[in-house]
């Protein structure tokens, strides 16, 4: 009887620990299968949907403004002071959305739209004076800011800008520095386009609807309230196209694409631009590329029907505030395969990321650092690039 | 006068003590849930919320305090087993004096540990990366990004030990030390847990830390770091997500699996290393497993990308979804009693495993869509400044207090042995 028990006892615990055994051993083959070159099988071959957006003969992109701030320290004190990189952008109290004497990470849009509102957007010295006074760091905002001056293969032109920087005072100086009021003036832009709600790229919008208002406009889905009814009340007066995530093209060679991602400081959705150039590739445009240029240029890859990777110009969001990550080395490391043949970047790629893509010996065009751009590692204020065949 | 020789402080409290529930079921688990919403609501609106009063959530820094609690609150209690408290001061103070002074006692710990330990001993006298005050002096890096960069690494140490510091009473059953009295079985512990833990960070996070520094502490490091092939990136978040599986599959193993299928071999020393070395074999399928689950999903990650596409954040989205699964898990065994019990131990843990999966799910589902509106985040899954551990791990802070300090308070209470016969 006792040997019958302990032999039950011990087939018990065999089956107890087969099962156990099996079970672990089950765990752990799917756990090495996960990552194994087998998965691959499982997923679904990568197709370009090749969306003809036709082509233009070349593009001339002027820098207006790169320089969104212009004292890292002070931004990212405020940014801190504030709360950190999650607090609604619109609480700082940076201009123009200050209220009297605006303390820091205590406004609101409400609160600093109906200070200034009645000087939108004929008499931007009057509001940009109130908030020299009363904002935090007045001194500190510029903006983002470029002229995109493409030419069709039938010899016409089309001029598109791109962001409308965020000081009212810089992003006017800088628009009569490249003769950018005149051309707005003359109804010489076609359209105005917003990468993102982010306030060194929309917040100068008055300053655009100042000398044309009634501009056509192409904002990302994606815009919380305060920057939909700030469009309003810069005193736009044409359309508004709010761009649904996806694919966009607009006119032969030229298309946008926006992306449904979260930002920095409570914004949501950013919008970059493509240009097919005939005979020499696809060239990409951005304001901050949040999503990341590889991103784009995959995104690119998977949608559109384009020869090659040709030119890249624009803000590439790496190091905007000079600060690392290894997920940028990622980024550095990685750029070299998608065959880019001439870089254009400034804003928030950073000094340091210019620096390493030039280590890396990527074709980067230098730029003057001029108009209180810091450096010459890449393009600064008031600098060109074309891209043509 | 007590004999101090015979003081057992809080050992064997947790599983000796009786909680007899206020009013039948549902009632205590509804009533304790709402109590915890409430409570982390108030807490999170004071501390953390970019909306709030403190606005820790930088988002590092809330981040570091809220991974340190969770360890200070192990060590209390799985390692120093409440010690300085004594059984009578356990057994017969109010539960809401017992949650108010251990918890003072875990902010006082806190502090001495992140200002003295890392950024006043390590920040001044080894790594200058881990006091914002000597990274100031960097060229170039702002004071938020010192703060953030000393925080990150405060909890990337943090990250390791929260593996480590219950894995030792939890697989290594505290052994070989086991019958030492305390407060010497807490210190040798510690002292041998984040002595392992050190060795893991140097190897494993080091040369992420070492990157941010181009180009002096770049070549202080290994840098880029020997995992960068396989894991497809230079990020330390490829080792983030691993040692976070190994901290929630610890937890599993405690709490709903009642430490099976280990418990079942019987050589004490063969438990307890197959125990150690089997937790982090199930957290590398999990590791695996969830990553390819990502692919599947949304597609193969692509290098150089930024969120959903990064395979940085799709490391680091491994152990978020793994902390989603031990919430329902952890409630499972605080306030359901391990439900089911009634079948044999292999049914009941592949039940509660099913149970722990699906309620992961769930509370994954519900975070995503409600914490811009509750938590003051931003929509999307991969925003590259938003941690979902930090809103998960402050609650299973609060249920951790709730259940170890509090006896499960207010919808449980403690009686004697004697009133439950």
């Amino acid at each position: 009887m006792a040997t019958e028990e302990k032999q039950g006892m011990n087939r018990r615990d065999f089956v107890k620990g087969l099962a156990a055994g099996g079970a672990a051993g089950f765990i752990g083959a799917m756990g090495i299968y996960s990552y194994s070159p087998w998965r691959k099988r499982h997923f679904p071959k990568v197709v370009s949907k090749n969306i003809d957006i036709g082509e233009c003969k070349s593009i001339k992109i002027t820098n207006i403004s790169e320089t969104s701030w212009f004292n890292n320290a002070d931004l990212m004190g405020d940014i801190k002071g504030a709360g950190g990189l999650l607090v609604n952008q619109y609480e700082y109290n940076w201009p123009p959305f200050t209220e009297k004497n605006g303390k820091l990470g205590k406004g609101s849009y409400e609160k600093g739209i109906k200070e200034i509102k009645q000087w939108l957007p004929n008499n931007l010295e009057k509001a940009h004076e109130f908030q020299m006074e009363n904002a935090v760091h007045p001194e500190n905002a510029g903006g983002y800011s470029c002229l995109i001056d493409v030419e069709l293969l039938d010899g016409s032109r089309k001029k598109i800008l791109l962001d409308s920087g965020w000081s009212y005072g810089w992003t006017d100086k800088c628009f009569k520095r490249e003769g950018i009021d005149k051309m707005l003036a003359n109804k010489e832009i076609d359209r105005l386009i917003i990468s993102h709600e982010h306030f060194d790229h929309f917040w100068g919008l008055p300053v655009t609807m100042k000398y044309d208002p009634e501009i056509p406009l192409y904002v990302p889905d994606g815009f919380y309230p305060e920057g939909r009814q700030y469009i309003k009340d810069s005193g736009h007066r044409g359309k508004v196209t709010y761009v649904k995530p996806g694919l966009h093209p607009i006119f032969p060679g030229f298309a946008t694409y926006v992306f449904p991602i979260p930002i920095i400081c409570r914004v949501y959705g950013e919008q970059s631009l493509y240009f097919n150039i005939k005979d020499k590739g696809l060239v990409s445009v951005t304001g901050c590329c949040h999503q990341s240029i590889i991103q784009f240029a995959e995104t690119a890859r998977r949608n559109i029907k384009y020869e090659k990777n040709y030119g890249v110009y624009g803000g590439l969001h790496i190091s905007p505030f000079e600060d690392w990550d290894p997920k940028y080395d990622d980024l550095v490391i990685s750029l070299g395969k998608y065959g880019f043949e001439k870089i254009g970047c400034n804003h928030c790629t950073g000094i340091v990321t210019a620096k390493k893509f030039i280590e890396a010996g990527y074709p980067i065009v230098k730029g003057t650092a001029r108009f209180r751009s810091k450096d010459t590692a890449y393009l600064g204020n008031g600098d060109t690039i074309e891209f043509k065949a | 006068m007590e004999d101090k020789s015979t003081e057992r402080f809080g050992e064997g409290y947790l599983e000796e003590r009786k909680l007899v529930p206020r009013w039948p079921a549902p009632w205590p688990q509804i009533v304790n849930t709402l109590f915890l919403l409430v409570v982390f609501y108030i807490t999170w609106w004071i501390f953390q919320d970019p909306r709030g009063l403190m606005r820790m959530y930088t988002p590092y820094v809330g981040y570091m305090y809220t991974r340190w609690i969770l360890i200070v609150l192990i060590w209390q209690v799985y390692l120093f087993y409440y010690w300085p408290f004594k059984r009578s001061q356990l057994d017969n103070w109010h539960p809401l004096v017992k949650a108010t002074v251990m918890t003072f006692i875990t902010w006082v710990v806190l502090m001495v540990l992140i200002k003295g330990v890392f950024e006043g001993l390590l920040g001044n006298l080894s790594m200058a990366y881990f006091n914002p005050a000597q990274l100031i002096k960097l060229p170039g890096v702002t004071e938020f990004f010192a703060i953030e960069y000393a925080a990150l690494a405060c909890l990337m140490f943090a990250a390791i030990a929260s593996w480590l510091s219950p894995s030792w009473p939890v697989a290594m059953e505290m052994a070989p030390w086991q019958d030492l009295k305390q407060p010497v079985l807490g210190i040798t512990v510690l002292i041998c847990t984040m002595f392992i833990a050190t060795i893991v960070y140097l190897c494993t996070m080091h040369s992420h830390m070492g990157i941010l520094y181009y180009p002096w502490q770049y070549f202080s490091s290994i840098a880029p770091p020997y995992w960068e092939k396989f894991a497809n990136t230079v990020s330390g978040n490829f080792h983030v997500a691993w040692i976070m599986c190994c901290t929630i599959v610890v937890w599993l193993t405690e709490s709903i699996w009642e430490r099976y299928p280990f418990r079942i071999i019987k050589h004490d020393w063969t438990r307890r290393i197959v125990s150690f070395f089997g937790i982090i074999a199930i957290a590398w399928a999990f590791f695996f497993g969830l990553y390819f689950a990502q692919e599947l999903w949304w597609g193969p990650a692509i290098r150089g990308t930024r969120r959903l596409f990064a395979p940085d954040w799709r490391w680091l989205h491994v152990g978020e979804m793994m902390v989603f699964f031990l919430l329902p898990a952890l409630f499972l065994t605080f306030y359901c009693r391990n439900w089911p019990t009634k079948y044999s131990m292999p049914v009941n843990w592949l039940i509660r495993t099913l149970i722990a999966i699906i309620g992961g799910i769930a509370v994954y589902w519900i975070y995503y869509n409600i914490s811009p509106l509750t938590l003051g985040t931003q929509k999307g899954y991969s925003h590259p400044q938003q941690f979902p551990m930090i809103p998960t791990i402050w609650l299973i802070n609060l249920m951790l207090i709730n259940h170890w300090f509090m006896d499960n308070w207010p919808g449980w209470k403690k009686v004697k042995e004697s009133e439950t016969t």
